[in-house]
């Protein structure tokens, strides 16, 4: 083997390497095109003043993470971007397991369930938002109509009219959208874990319960990690609900880093600052993928 | 070597094959047609149709372009606009709201008209609607200009309030049996149209000779506390108004759910859509006592691009649209009085509403003409927002906008 190792360095790439090479070669260059150059620019663009188009004048140096990082604001975007990305990755974590469980079951019609169960991500999340704005309308929505000829609530909240019930209903429906995605993938990895595990533990008398937290957990824990990694890098990123819903008002109360960079950006062409919050977003989620990976390939190497 | 050999020639034969996606004309029956981008605001009321046909039209016409003929929301033109122009990428014209230009310009992104488009459609154009004009030359053409004013739903009401102080007294009366008084939204729109009807009711500027925000001035403060009493304590708007904006609270008017409304050029329009079984009235949005009636006045203009790819071909475009073939009824559909002088004297434009607009345009004051007005506006939104929930109180909310789009517009 060693022998074999030392002869392929000896005469360099061998064919299979280079056609490995020229294959990778394409995505490797859109890579670097797409995403390596945005990000070393967008880097680039906060140590610089810049005109109302992005175009660079004069350098500034690190004065904007100072005066960012010095500000109240950028404290309670992050904060408030941390608490809705742990909130929904957890919600949907949870909720998905459990719809996963209830359609690993067999039992008549569990196709057409399965089925239902994926229609919210299948469809156009912009469209899904829009429409979910129209339930939560207070007049004409279907949420609060409900609510009241239910007599379940005779002043259900406004529900996007206050800070509280703002972020709540913009939680809500992100976790709605995303449950299905995190239903499927757990119920693939239920289906990848052998029956014969199942059927050991019966023998041995385990119960439901334990069986689940012995078995399947087991069992899927790799694909946990994957899909709430997975997860949370969309959902620290989702902007589509937030904007669509509330566009980050009441007053400033919804908005999480995605939009706040957005509104900077494109509202109001201050490009140096959104820049500078570009890259607090980008070490946030870096660090999180980080820590996902040591924990995921430690896991392997066991 | 022959493997590496096939990739290199399967990249190089996609990429050729791919080269035609960024060509600019494009072949039509073996001639070759050059491509026109003109980005249409989505106004109320317009029909997505009818906007086809004039593209279809405009190529029947002038065979040698293809109509690129966009229809973009209002809330999302000016951040495409500015995304487009930071990548040099801009449409040939666009629809914008005048407030804008003087920020284009800033840029150098616009190009003046005069130079692509013909003397004869200027000549149509009535002068008093030419407020695109910096420094004595005309940056946008003129393209929709409407005073606000206010709508009545004379079933629950007939009575039309010559001050704020009456309207509040109008709308108490109006509100009972699950019906409001007043159409308030408060939610986060383009503009805060919703705040500037009672800021200059009070007579209050947004900024002082040196470039000062003023917006915390008494006239502010007066019209923001105003504002809060219908909301918090008089309770004559609409539920959760603080979650609507204009497009999500207005549907509660046609709906025959509220007496008044402050509203603008597509009042007609809407109206008619539903059918409803009761009359509408126009009047004029009123003063505060001991004040001059002064509404808003929006105005709109096409800007044409420095970095646009066809501009002989864009003012070929903007001259057949403003034939009246295709802008009055165009004007229509959106409610804006015509800005032509040959489409105004035409039957349809003589109705109530246009002559509220018309009377709303002796006294109509419109938007300041400053640089960085997206974000002053926000901010002062977002100052409202702090003040309906309580956080503020309308003097420390505006106090504080003030002082925030200083700060913005200084940086």
């Amino acid at each position: 083997m060693g022998d074999t190792v030392l002869t392929a360095r000896k005469r360099g790439l061998g064919g299979e390497a280079k056609l490995a090479y020229a294959l990778l070669f394409p995505a490797v260059l859109l890579m670097v095109i797409f995403m390596v150059y945005p990000i070393i620019y967008v880097f680039i663009l906060s140590l610089f003043k810049t005109d109302k188009l992005a175009r660079i004048k004069d350098f500034a140096g690190f004065s904007i993470y100072a005066s960012l990082l010095s500000s109240k604001d950028t404290w309670v975007v992050i904060g408030r971007s941390l608490i809705w990305t742990f909130t929904a990755v957890a919600a949907k974590t949870l909720f998905g397991v459990i719809i996963a469980l209830v359609l690993n079951v067999k039992y008549m019609g569990r196709k057409i369930a399965r089925l239902l169960f994926i229609i919210p991500w299948a469809s156009s999340i912009p469209i899904s938002v829009m429409l979910w704005r129209w339930v939560l309308h207070n007049e004409f929505g279907l949420l609060n109509h409900t609510l009241k000829i239910t007599g379940l609530m005779q002043n259900p909240p406004v529900w996007l009219g206050q800070s509280s019930t703002a972020f709540l209903s913009c939680l809500w429906v992100d976790v709605w959208i995303g449950i299905p995605f995190m239903a499927l993938v757990f119920l693939a990895a239920m289906q990848a874990v052998p029956q014969t595990l199942y059927e050991a533990a019966e023998i041995d008398g385990a119960s439901k319960a334990a069986q689940f937290r012995y078995v399947t957990l087991p069992g899927i824990a790799a694909i946990l990690l994957i899909a709430t990694l997975l997860s949370s890098l969309w959902t620290f990123n989702d902007f589509n609900t937030i904007y669509i819903l509330t566009n980050g008002g009441p007053a400033g109360s919804t908005n999480i880093l995605i939009t706040y960079v957005y509104q900077n950006s494109f509202e109001w062409l201050k490009w140096q600052k959104a820049s500078a919050l570009s890259v607090f977003t980008f070490i946030i989620l870096s660090t999180v993928s980080v820590i996902y990976s040591r924990v995921y390939f430690r896991r392997e190497e066991m | 070597m022959k493997k590496i050999l096939i990739v290199v020639t399967l990249i190089v034969i996609l990429s050729v094959m791919s080269l035609p996606l960024f060509a600019n004309g494009q072949k039509d029956g073996g001639a070759e047609k050059s491509k026109v981008t003109f980005w249409l605001a989505d106004y109320e009321g317009i029909d997505h149709d009818f906007v086809g046909k004039i593209a279809d039209a405009f190529e029947a016409a002038y065979p040698q372009y293809s109509m690129d003929l966009v229809i973009v929301d209002w809330n999302a033109m000016h951040d495409k606009l500015t995304t487009a122009l930071a990548a040099g990428t801009p449409p040939d014209a666009s629809v914008i709201g005048t407030r804008w230009l003087l920020e284009f310009m800033d840029l150098d992104a616009v190009v003046e008209p005069a130079k692509y488009v013909s003397q004869a459609t200027f000549d149509n154009i009535a002068p008093g609607a030419m407020e695109a004009k910096v420094n004595g030359t005309l940056m946008g053409i003129p393209f929709a200009a409407g005073s606000r004013f206010m709508a009545i739903n004379t079933s629950l009401t007939d009575k039309v309030p010559q001050t704020m102080e009456e309207l509040e007294k109008y709308a108490i009366e109006a509100t009972k049996n699950g019906k409001y008084g007043l159409i308030m939204p408060g939610g986060k729109h383009t503009e805060l149209t919703d705040f500037v009807y009672y800021f200059y009711a009070a007579g209050g500027d947004f900024f002082d000779k040196d470039g000062k925000c003023i917006v915390n001035s008494a006239a502010g403060v007066k019209a923001l506390d105003f504002m809060l009493k219908l909301a918090n304590e008089d309770k004559v708007v609409q539920d959760g108004y603080l979650s609507q904006d204009r497009k999500q609270a207005q549907p509660i008017f046609f709906g025959g759910k509220a007496a008044y409304v402050m509203i603008g050029a597509w009042a007609d329009t809407e109206y008619n859509k539903m059918n409803a079984d009761w009359k509408i009235k126009y009047a004029q949005i009123p003063p505060f006592a001991g004040n001059k009636p002064a509404p808003l006045i929006v105005t709109d203009s096409i800007a044409l691009y420095k970095d646009g790819k066809n501009l002989e071909g864009i003012g070929k475009f903007i001259d057949f649209l403003y034939k009246d073939e295709w802008k009055a009824p165009l004007d229509k559909q959106m409610g804006f009085p015509p800005v032509t002088i040959s489409a105004s004297k035409r039957p349809e434009f003589q109705t109530p509403m246009y002559a509220a607009m018309a009377e709303a345009n002796l006294n109509a004051k419109g938007w300041p003409l400053v640089t960085g007005w997206a974000e002053a506006s926000s901010i002062i939104i977002d100052a409202t927002q702090k003040a309906y929930l309580g956080q503020m109180s309308a003097k420390e909310a505006l106090d504080w906008a003030a002082a925030e789009v200083d700060k913005a517009r200084a940086e």
